[in-house]
């Protein structure tokens, strides 16, 4: 294990420890099956989405995503069962910048975009380590991507703006026992695993758009995320198309996943910044798209219902008390002067 | 947050507060704490120098974690998640730690309780030996996740980070919150575990539980020699969302209420597949007992320098001089203009005299005996607001 070595932080025991393993999930084999959440939504229906920005005063934007799983409490409220029900969606989002680069670093004519993407150990069904994996730089990049598309970096020369995104929940790759848990296996170490990452990508594109605008920089357009999917449920008792086209996924409801795509779209300008599309797409690749922008346009009413609501509050509290507000935001104005 | 009700100071400023704060931090907060004589000095934050933040709690919002608590104290916020993972007991380890585990502390409850004076001490010390040697405690704290501008992530844990995990994972460790009891997975002998999965009624100290658990076989149970097959090892992972002075008790407090929102399945070591396999029935699962709560509390000594004193502070003649002020719960812009710096643990939990679990000092002179007795007492009433806060918002505190 990479985190042995790890002298900075507070280790594991060194012979190493075992997720615990579930009496009933080896002895009766239908057990996980028996527990696997369905789908009540419709195709087309997202998942609620809850959005709030300026979750970090020290920070120049912030925001906060969540998306609960499609029936909020589907299971009796008291669970009976240990076994971690699917997950919601829990980002963090924090801005920091735009501030001047260091005098050691190169001239750099537009805004210097830094994204980071970590999750947190606790985030899925597998412990994660501190140190980011593959994984994270992956959508690192991807992220990076998506905002890059929108930021007027022009207007900012010699300086850079750090985007960190903390996935406090990541959506799993599927249900118990299939696929791993979002571990350790890379984005493309086979058509089974993954799933759960575009769902953080999306998610993480809209939180970082939001964050943007609570801080305040120049973007041509609010960027928004969202996915699409081909699934193949397991039982196919409820539809008997077998294949269809689902908007928002949950991988952990569907038997099978053929393909997704994720993208980072633009609705005021019908343009596509990042997309990610994974597994069997076949012919269907536009029809795709078209859901992953159709639900990416979903989480944009949200995005700017939230981000309106925001301005409000911020303008009536700057009516109400004029020191009070004034901080933040001047502070930026300051240091960009100078 | 920010102080409308600061009064004006005597001289007046000719830039706004955050420029005065950020280029002359020290006067800033000196003209702040003796502007007005004649009531309790205000901070920069609009708190008095005795004041503290608020406190919030929400527990068992994670959903792959064995318990968990967001935690708020003013500005600073903190996700804390425990997650219980099975360390397998090899040869080796069981053998370092037989007498403890499973002769005198088999059925002997926690001290706190009965208090048995026979083997207390020395079990207690092998407790602590249990838990530190094997690493049953895993505490960390990420603090790079864009909390502060100061930490950006990508870099390594930087000094403070490890401080303070350093400190977090002493506090776990020598107050011993945690009994060793309770991690470990017992496996009850062949016999006891015939019954299904009833196998391994850990030694519990609801007498009760080990009757209806362990129905038929607790006879034997006291006869045969238990063997410990594994321990809970325990990954305390604390995320800081939002990072504005006094990480330590942020931290902890995040820490405790995930702790005791902590449910452990039920473990057993299953013969025929000679693994320790878990139930999971939700009624099943124990919950972590904590032995005590023990609440630190930080305080920052600001001291006022003679020269700025004057310059300032138009009618701060000689008498603001080597003056001092001790504050309570101080954020990060105070941190950063304050040298000496005190953390006192208390608890009064466990008996009806209060006890001091710890005390750090460093960084200066300002305190003495008698201001240490007053910082105590402060924090004994900081304990108090601590223990209401997780009385009532978690749901499962005492």
């Amino acid at each position: 294990m990479a985190m042995n070595s790890d002298r900075r932080r507070i280790n594991a025991p060194s012979g190493g420890t075992s997720a615990p393993v579930f009496a009933r999930t080896v002895k009766e084999p239908g057990y996980i099956q028996s527990l696997r959440p369905t789908r009540t939504r419709g195709p087309d229906e997202l998942r609620k989405i809850f959005l709030q920005t300026s979750i970090i005063p020290s920070a120049s934007g912030s925001a906060y995503l969540e998306i609960p799983p499609s029936p909020p409490s589907s299971s009796p409220s008291p669970r009976t069962s240990l076994l971690a029900p699917p997950s919601s969606l829990k980002l963090t989002a924090a801005l920091q910048g735009p501030k001047p680069l260091p005098r050691s670093s190169p001239f750099s004519p537009t805004l210097l975009l830094t994204t980071t993407v970590k999750f947190a150990p606790f985030a899925t069904r597998t412990r994660r380590g501190y140190i980011r994996d593959a994984v994270e730089r992956d959508l690192g990049v991807h992220l990076e991507t998506a905002l890059r598309g929108v930021v007027i970096g022009e207007r900012w020369p010699k300086s850079g703006v750090e985007v960190v995104v903390t996935v406090l929940e990541g959506d799993e790759d599927g249900w118990w026992g299939e696929g791993g848990g979002g571990g350790q296996d890379g984005p493309g170490s086979g058509s089974g695993s993954g799933w759960g990452l575009l769902n953080v990508l999306a998610g993480c594109v809209t939180v970082a758009s939001a964050a943007m605008a609570d801080a305040g920089i120049d973007c041509v357009d609010l960027v928004s995320g969202g996915v699409a999917a081909v699934v193949r449920d397991a039982d196919g008792k409820e539809n008997g198309r077998g294949v269809m086209r689902v908007l928002d996924p949950c991988p952990a409801e569907h038997g099978h996943v053929v393909a997704a795509c994720a993208v980072g779209y633009l609705a005021g300008r019908d343009e596509i910044t990042t997309l990610w599309m994974k597994g069997d797409v076949g012919e269907s690749y536009e029809a795709l798209t078209d859901g992953a922008t159709h639900a990416a346009a979903g989480s944009l009413s949200v995005l700017k219902e939230v981000l309106l609501e925001a301005v409000e509050a911020n303008f009536k509290g700057q009516m109400g008390s004029q020191e009070g507000s004034k901080q933040k935001g001047k502070q930026q104005d300051v240091e960009m002067a100078g | 947050m920010a102080s409308t009700a600061t009064p004006p100071p005597p001289t007046p400023l000719s830039f706004p507060r955050p420029i005065f704060a950020a280029l002359t931090p020290h006067p800033f907060l000196h003209a702040h704490l003796s502007a007005s004589k004649q009531k309790q000095p205000l901070r920069a934050n609009g708190r008095t120098a005795h004041e503290s933040r608020q406190l919030g709690v929400n527990t068992g919002s994670l959903t792959h974690c064995n318990g968990s608590a967001v935690v708020r104290v003013g500005n600073t916020a903190v996700v804390c998640g425990v997650r219980a993972e099975i360390l397998t007991a090899e040869e080796g380890t069981v053998d370092e730690f037989p007498a403890s585990s499973n002769t005198n502390g088999g059925d002997e409850d926690e001290d706190e309780e009965e208090n048995g004076y026979r083997n207390g001490a020395e079990d207690e010390r092998e407790r602590y030996k249990e838990i530190s040697a094997l690493r049953l405690l895993v505490p960390n704290v990420e603090l790079c996740t864009g909390s502060t501008p100061a930490l950006l992530p990508g870099n390594a844990p930087s000094a403070f980070a490890q401080t303070l995990v350093t400190r977090i994972r002493n506090l776990l460790l020598s107050t011993k919150v945690v009994g060793a009891r309770q991690l470990r997975i017992v496996h009850a002998g062949p016999d006891a575990s015939l019954g299904g999965d009833t196998g391994g009624p850990n030694p519990n100290r609801e007498g009760d539980e080990v009757m209806r658990e362990g129905g038929e076989g607790e006879g034997e149970m006291e006869i045969h020699e238990r063997l410990v097959k594994g321990y809970w090892t325990l990954y305390i992972d604390t995320m800081f969302i939002s990072l504005d002075g006094n990480a330590l008790d942020a931290a902890w407090l995040a820490i405790l209420s995930a702790l005791s929102d902590t449910r452990l399945p039920h473990a057993y070591f299953d013969d025929e597949l000679e693994m320790i396999l878990c139930s999971d029935d939700a009624a099943r699962a124990k919950k972590l007992e904590l032995a005590g709560l023990p609440v630190p509390s930080t305080f920052a000594v600001f001291e006022s320098d003679g020269r700025w004193g004057e310059d300032d502070d138009g009618d701060g003649e000689g008498e603001g001089e080597g003056k001092s002020w001790v504050l309570s719960d101080p954020d990060t812009f105070e941190e950063s203009v304050c040298q000496e710096s005190i953390t006192v643990v208390v608890d009064c939990s466990t008996s009806t005299k209060a006890q001091i679990r710890k005390i750090e000092k460093s960084g200066g002179g300002v305190v003495d005996r008698e201001v240490m007795k007053m910082l105590v007492k402060r924090s004994l009433e900081r304990w108090k607001e601590w223990k209401k806060t997780l009385s009532t918002n978690s749901r499962a505190f005492f």
